[in-house]
């Protein structure tokens, strides 16, 4: 019986082309879509699940108060894990680890010429291998880091630094504070794409502890705050709420901070909920699981209007079926298997077009995947859910409304005024007419807000600014180095800050008004260039002749009046800080040296002389603002000359200053792409699902259309006549669609501080752009039945 | 003679109701029909012909009055019900023969034994059998469409009969044909009825009605006439 419901249903397919490959190529990109977003949501949620006790490790966060501010704390000091594995005895193992915060040099022996700049370097300890799952291609888990100096590097570097060679046994440098010679014990695999920890080679904390940097990233002997992920493998995963007790009452002993609170974070947690790093991922796991959704229910829904509108054309069939003996279930049975059938034929075409169109949505995300886990169980056991689901409900309604069909009435040819479904369809359409209304008013509103973003007035001038990294092996002759470049044709002003234009700042806290309260303000060093170079401009000017560049002084901007409660024009007043008073000596107009998505902070700036040793040695960026119309590939290169004059390791490396600031937006930029790649698909569904509505419904008014050719009605006449109909759907579509996306975007938008107010022009212009679709489509139909000659239509009945 | 009668249906009502007008289709209709015979029903268009053989089919269920099917009631049985008691005692053959255009002439007929569960090896021998009766064994494998208009008459038999009914509702069969291929369907349905098959038609023309017992003759729902074939 089933073979006989393939075999008609494969003909039908076959007999009805068009209609076919609308129904399965409109599936096929929905499911596409879904299933796309469904391996990256995947993904994410996956990540550091791999590990064989994931469920055991914890990561500890602390919250510590300092005088009115909390700090959120995720690194400690090196000291602080066995501290706490000895007191707590619900922990079994510790794992420290230090990612080194920049590149380094790496070269192999054997060829010194080649050095390459290398990241992901990674200090642990010993057990590091056996700890975590990670695996390794040669080399014992458990010796591979027992001594200083050793390292096991990735299966990609150990192809970049030895070929085909064996790396086990040889050396390899690498260069942090000084160059050191390393022994590879080991190579491993790469890090999956879904690991939260990442490394091109790892090497032992006991090599750090021997450079002279160590003490930088050591911290105390104590419990505090340093620069070490801290990983604790519990006994029992359900151990967290005493450890975290015991902790709790560790820190109350320590005098150092006046409130701290611990808490644990779950392994696998780390990606989507740590505080630092990259939120882009959040926000889109937010919004693409929903918009996914939607597509697939458009597609759906598609799928179903086509299927029941076609249903006319089966109707007799059910009716010759049912006289032959079939139940109603036997009914409902052969058009869900067809159904199945169709719904199998897209979902292949899906995974074709998924496999086609996921590189590019990665590359747009900027994100990797590795193709094993495509393939992996969980993702196959995915995909089978998603293709039942699929079946299940792209048959339903089908198979209840061709099923339902009364032979009586069928088999007389009455099917027309009996076909039914018409109020649901006309829902469908105008759903999907509301989901592609509202998916366009959200692109436009996100565009326009990532345009006000580029464009908006920021405070500085960042037309022509380069901003440099200075490796540390520049050190001394940073001055040197700076008095060249300053002296090359084209360049207008140079100027030094510790931080690149919006890559961070530090905090410094001052005393408020009242007692006890401390007001935590974000600084940034700079030289006193600095401020012309970026063209930021006085509230307050400093006296003329003020030397700035002094540790008791400072220049605020206007936020810091206010938040420091000082008087309108504060030059000239004092801040305290500690025990040290220091003078404002100047009030900036504020800019925004973060993202826009952030309300400008209270600033300190605190100018430091041009040749101030913290510069060599806590590194900085040098800012070099070029003239315009200078050719830019000359000069930048006769700057990487001079570089290299004075660092022959570090890779000469440049920013411009516009470039970094629209780098801040590149979760919305990409957010903003993948949404119209989306607005556009829900278009063409819903374009899809009009045209066949409306192919249906036309031929359903046939005789009525040659009635009134008949009576004298012009093409214009009946096409006008056709289309109102479709055309009140879109635009109930409209009213639905406007307030829900005014909605969404009005809360997407309360995330920046910096936004624009929606206009009535997105929503008329949404709108033009679903009637202007909605009139072409239904038009095509609505003209051929126009001028088709009335006494073949008229003769049919 | 209680056990020969086939139908005896009593008082049988049926209503079309649309929002202001209620028209009847039939009114207090009374028949009777033996097992064997052939009946012919006549009567000009809207007298409740083809209601009348919706409800002997069981498509479709009277408002009112009583449908003995072999004795027992099905006025008010439920559609399930119908269908299991139509697929294994009622063929039907249609003006417009209702082929499955997707279906070749051997799948056609081979429908009725699909939903009765007759296994594979057995329906290609039933259905090879009634073929060959019908003479279109040569056609098994076309389309309806490749098929003249007789031809596709003789498959819509064939498919009526294959599942050895023992009654056949035949709605004006020949309304489509010209005579000579009109002829030789009612030569065909005469062979049935004289193999045993009960044989109600509905019918306009008088020619056809001549090959059936007896002739019942409608008008507003109502019997006015019965003829007697001699």
């Amino acid at each position: 019986m089933i073979l006989n419901y393939i075999k008609i249903a494969w003909r039908n397919l076959t007999k009805q082309k068009l209609y076919s490959l609308i129904n399965i190529s409109g599936l096929a990109v929905g499911l596409a879509v879904c299933m796309m977003i469904m391996m990256y949501v995947a993904h994410e949620m996956s990540y550091d699940r791999f590990h064989k006790n994931a469920d055991r490790v914890f990561s500890p966060r602390a919250q510590l108060k300092i005088g009115g501010n909390t700090m959120n704390m995720e690194y400690m000091s090196y000291a602080a894990a066995p501290i706490i594995r000895q007191n707590q005895p619900t922990i079994e193992d510790y794992m420290r680890t230090l990612p080194y915060f920049r590149p380094v040099v790496v070269s192999n022996p054997l060829s010194p010429q080649e050095k390459f700049s290398e990241d992901k370097l990674l200090f642990a300890d010993p057990a590091f291998f056996s700890f975590f799952s990670f695996k390794l291609l040669s080399g014992n888990a458990l010796d591979v880091l027992k001594r200083p100096f050793t390292v096991v590097i990735s299966k990609d570097m150990a192809k970049k630094y030895f070929g085909s060679q064996e790396p086990v046994g040889k050396t390899i440098i690498i260069r942090t504070d000084s160059a050191y010679t390393y022994q590879v014990t080991g190579v491993a695999e790469n890090a999956p794409s879904n690991s939260s920890i990442t490394f091109n080679f790892v090497t032992a904390n006991s090599s750090l502890l021997t450079m002279k940097e160590a003490s930088k990233y050591v911290g105390s002997q104590q419990i505090s705050y340093g620069s070490f992920n801290i990983y604790f493998l519990l006994k029992h995963a359900s151990d967290t709420a005493r450890l975290t007790k015991g902790m709790n009452l560790m820190a109350k002993k320590d005098k150092t901070f006046d409130d701290i609170k611990f808490s644990m974070s779950a392994l696998p947690d780390t990606h989507l909920k740590s505080n630092f790093g990259d939120f882009s991922n959040i926000k889109y796991l937010k919004i693409f699981p929903l918009v996914a959704i939607l597509i697939l229910l458009l597609a759906l829904v598609n799928y179903m209007s086509l299927s029941t509108a076609r249903a006319t054309l089966r109707a007799k069939e059910v009716g010759v079926r049912k006289i032959s003996g079939a139940s109603r279930k036997a009914i409902a049975t052969q058009f869900y298997v067809e159904s199945a059938l169709f719904t199998l034929l897209s979902f292949i075409l899906g995974y074709l077009l998924c496999y086609l169109i996921t590189p590019w949505f990665l590359n747009t995300l900027q994100l990797k995947i590795d193709s094993s886990f495509l393939y992996s169980p969980l993702v196959l056991t995915l995909l089978f859910v998603l293709l039942l689901l699929t079946i299940l409900i792209a048959g339903s309604y089908p198979s209840l409304v061709l099923s339902a069909f009364k032979p009586v009435v069928t088999l007389k040819g009455k099917m027309s005024k009996q076909a039914g479904g018409i109020t649901v369809r006309k829902i469908f359409t105008t759903l999907q007419f509301t989901i592609s209304i509202g998916l366009i008013i959200c692109g436009i509103v996100i565009d326009r807000q990532l345009y006000f973003f580029r464009h908006a007035d920021t405070g500085i001038n960042k037309d022509n600014v380069v901003m440099i990294p200075i490796g540390n092996s520049v050190g001394k002759n940073y001055p040197a180095f700076k008095r060249d470049v300053k002296s090359m044709a084209g360049i207008s002003s140079v100027a030094t800050s510790h931080y690149a234009m919006f890559k961070g700042f530090d905090m410094n806290f001052y005393d408020g008004k009242t007692k006890g309260e401390s007001v935590g303000l974000a600084a940034l060093v700079a030289d006193k260039n600095f401020i012309t170079t970026l063209g930021l401009q006085w509230k307050y000017a400093p006296a003329p002749n003020t030397e700035l560049a002094s540790r008791k002084k400072t220049v605020i901007n206007e936020t810091a009046i206010t938040e420091l409660h000082l008087p309108a024009n504060p030059v000239g007043s004092y801040i305290k800080s500690g025990d040290q008073q220091i003078e404002i000596a100047g009030v900036l107009k504020n800019f925004n040296f973060t993202s826009m998505e952030y309300a400008i902070r209270p600033l300190t700036l605190n100018i430091a002389k041009e040749d101030d040793p913290y510069f060599s040695k806590w590194g900085c960026n040098l800012f070099v603002k070029i003239n315009p119309h200078t050719n830019l590939p000359t000069l930048l290169n006769t700057m990487q000359g001079i570089y290299k004059k004075y660092d022959q390791d570090t890779p000469f490396e440049y920013t411009f200053m516009d470039d970094a600031f629209n780098e801040q937006y590149k979760a919305e930029d990409r957010l903003a792409s993948i949404f119209s790649i989306f607005t556009y698909i829900t278009v063409i569904l819903a374009t899809l699902g009009l045209f066949g509505l409306a192919a249906f419904t036309i031929e359903q008014r046939t005789k009525e259309i040659g009635i009134r050719k008949v009576l004298g009605a012009s093409v214009a006449s009946i096409n006008s006549l056709l289309s109102q109909d479709f055309l009140k759907l879109v635009l109930l579509a409209i009213v639905i669609a406007s307030p829900i996306a005014w909605w969404a975007m009005h809360n997407w938008l309360q995330s920046f501080a910096y936004r624009i107010t929606i206009s009535w022009w997105v929503f008329a212009a949404a709108g033009f752009v679903a009637i202007i679709t909605a009139i072409i489509t239904v038009s095509y139909h609505a003209i051929r039945a126009a001028i088709a000659n009335p006494v073949d239509s008229l003769r049919s009945e | 003679m209680q056990e020969a009668k086939m139908i005896k249906i009593t008082d049988l009502e049926k209503f079309y109701r649309t929002e202001e007008v209620e028209t009847i289709a039939l009114n207090k209709l009374s028949i009777e029909v033996k097992k064997g015979e052939f009946v012919a029903i006549m009567g000009p268009s809207g007298c409740g012909k083809s209601t009348l053989l919706n409800i002997l089919g069981m498509l479709d269920d009277p408002d009112d009055g009583s449908y003995m099917f072999n004795g027992v009631e099905v006025a008010h049985y439920t559609e399930r019900k119908r269908a299991d008691l139509r697929k294994h005692n009622i063929g039907f053959v249609f003006q417009s023969f209702n082929l499955i255009d997707e279906l070749t002439v051997f799948e056609n007929v081979e429908l009725p034994l699909i939903y009765t569960g007759v296994p594979s090896a057995e329906r290609v021998k039933r259905v090879e059998e009634v073929l060959d009766k019908m003479q279109i064994m040569h056609r098994r494998n076309h389309y309806p469409q490749q098929l003249s208009g007789g031809q596709q008459q003789r498959v819509a038999i064939a498919r009526a009969v294959v599942n050895k009914p023992k009654l056949i509702l035949a709605d004006e069969p020949t309304g489509n044909l010209d005579s000579s291929n009109g002829n030789d369907v009612m030569e065909l349905l005469t062979d049935l009825n004289e193999q045993g098959t009960t044989i109600i038609m509905v019918t306009h023309s008088e020619h056809d009605a001549r090959y059936s017992h007896r002739i019942i003759r409608l008008l507003d729902g109502q019997t006015v006439m019965e003829n007697i074939m001699i």
